[in-house]
């Protein structure tokens, strides 16, 4: 423990990289240093590059050997025009742009449009950054010494691990069984009401002719964070759902809700989706939500 | 002090458009002389603006003149692969800067799921309380935990040679479960959940043990 402790302090002492630094300007000694340096300045000298044709309109291009001898080069309006005008200049035709007045110098309309889809990105990114920073700083801040379980998992002993998978295991079915209120689910056509459960479904289940079947079915996929279209329970499980008071810890989720709900289950063998009107091949391969 | 920062749109105010152009063409060529220095590379640059009687040429036009045969040399498939022009270049960036973000949004969706995680197995809230939308990115939290205290298991397992063989069994068993899968059908789902409630409750059973 006291280990760990001392690591975490080094590394936040430590520097994560050497900041600015004055250097000399010769050429770089080390290789691999060189390749980084060369890599970052020339993608930041085209960027100022581009940057002065979008506030000044002014043209330009700059041709890059890489020590590999590999080219690289940028260029407004494009390379070979600006390469011309050089290989030109001292011809007796004037310079296109040196005859512009300042009035006349105007931008490219994609430019512009271009600039604030990029601008709009890197506002965002920053916006993303920080929030991250909020989430780790909100963390560290309420993490409480008797919560052991939100320490790393390399920390945990057996006897601990066992526990909180368990626990988490638990965990997993309350939220599924969540996800699955959360689904419209109506009966197949061919199911029978008899048993008392049934009763939910005694008017014939709630049939909404609207709801977007891909996308009920896209809420079975692991990857899909965001789901637009769910909609709200229209019955209530038979056994209500549990609360949970302020501040009650449960040292298990309680499996007995668990076992009726999966008796209840059993009772609703027909129960899927209506999947009429959707040919064979259409239907989206995902995660298929359970029909017969 | 941060300084402020500059809206990347064309300057409007001719004045103050070519105050901005002095200064920036200054810095360029600058910064041209650095990268041709530190990386010992041949650099050329080229300006052309009304602001200037003549083009601005760097490091010099016979320098120049070399750097443009050294290009002219180059097969057109070479001098063409890294060529850039402002739309290709705008494209990259908003491209690469897209998926940064992309990831970072990735990134922060799955610490929240993960605050939620916690913050039900401490209890702090009910998973009936989750989001609706939150529920799917909760589960995949929970199934990548869930890999993890397994694979921490099979290490903990192997390493405790000298352990009792039920807690080894306990252990292995867990690991052993199938993770319910959510797109099964509803029959299967329910057995295996029944299989898992029963493995369970044998684990409960055997930690309940005296395993020392």
């Amino acid at each position: 423990m006291e280990e760990n402790m001392e690591r975490n302090m080094e590394r936040n002492m430590k520097r994560k990289s050497r900041g600015r630094q004055k250097i000399e300007m010769v050429k770089m000694k080390n290789e691999s240093n060189l390749q980084v340096t060369f890599s970052k300045r020339r993608s930041g000298l085209f960027k100022k590059a581009s940057e002065l044709n979008t506030l000044c309109g002014a043209d330009i291009a700059i041709i890059v050997f890489s020590p590999g001898g590999k080219v690289y080069s940028f260029g407004h309006p494009n390379v070979d025009t600006m390469v011309n005008r050089f290989k030109n200049i001292n011809q007796p035709f004037p310079n296109p742009n040196n005859n512009m007045r300042l009035s006349e110098v105007q931008p490219h309309t994609f430019n512009l449009q271009m600039n604030d889809v990029l601008t709009q990105v890197m506002n965002d990114t920053e916006i993303a950054k920080k929030k991250s920073e909020e989430i780790r700083k909100k963390r560290k801040n309420s993490k409480r010494p008797e919560n052991w379980w939100e320490n790393p998992v390399e920390e945990f002993d057996l006897a601990q691990t066992q526990e909180i998978f368990v626990k988490v295991e638990n965990l997993k079915k309350v939220v599924a069984d969540e996800a699955s209120k959360n689904f419209q689910v109506f009966p197949h056509p061919n199911f029978c009401v008899g048993s008392s459960s049934g009763a939910l479904f005694r008017d014939g289940g709630y049939i909404n002719p609207n709801l977007d079947q891909y996308e009920q079915r896209r809420m079975f996929n692991v990857n899909a964070y965001y789901n637009q279209n769910m909609y709200p329970p229209i019955y209530q499980l038979p056994y209500g759902n549990n609360s949970y008071a302020g501040g009650y810890v449960p040292d298990q989720y309680n499996l007995n809700f668990m076992h009726a709900f999966n008796q209840y289950q059993n009772q609703n063998q027909n129960l899927g989706f209506k999947d009429e009107g959707i040919p064979e091949n259409e239907r989206h391969q995902d995660g298929h939500p359970p029909h017969f | 002090m941060t300084r402020q920062k500059v809206k990347m749109v064309f300057i409007e105010n001719e004045s103050a458009r070519k105050s901005t152009y002095k200064k920036r063409k200054r810095g360029i060529l600058k910064k041209a002389k650095e990268l041709a220095t530190l990386c010992g590379v041949p650099v050329g640059v080229i300006i052309d603006s009304p602001y200037d009687s003549s083009m601005e040429v760097w490091p010099s036009r016979v320098d120049m003149d070399d750097v443009v045969s050294q290009w002219q040399r180059l097969p057109e498939m070479d001098r063409t692969k890294k060529m850039l022009n402002q739309k290709t270049y705008l494209e990259q960036r908003i491209t690469k800067g897209t998926e940064a973000l992309n990831k970072q949004n990735k990134e922060n969706k799955e610490l929240e799921m993960k605050e939620i995680m916690f913050d039900c197995l401490s209890g702090k809230i009910a998973p009936s309380s989750i989001d609706r939308n939150d529920l799917v990115g909760c589960s995949n939290v929970i199934d990548q935990y869930l890999r993890i205290l397994k694979r921490r298991m099979e290490i903990l397992s192997k390493n405790d040679g000298a352990s009792s063989s039920s807690a080894h069994a306990a252990a292995t068993t867990s690991a052993a479960m199938p993770i319910v899968e959510m797109g099964s059908s509803s029959t299967a789902f329910c057995d295996m959940i029944r299989q898992q409630q029963m493995q369970n409750n044998l684990n409960h059973a055997v930690m309940d043990l005296d395993l020392d």
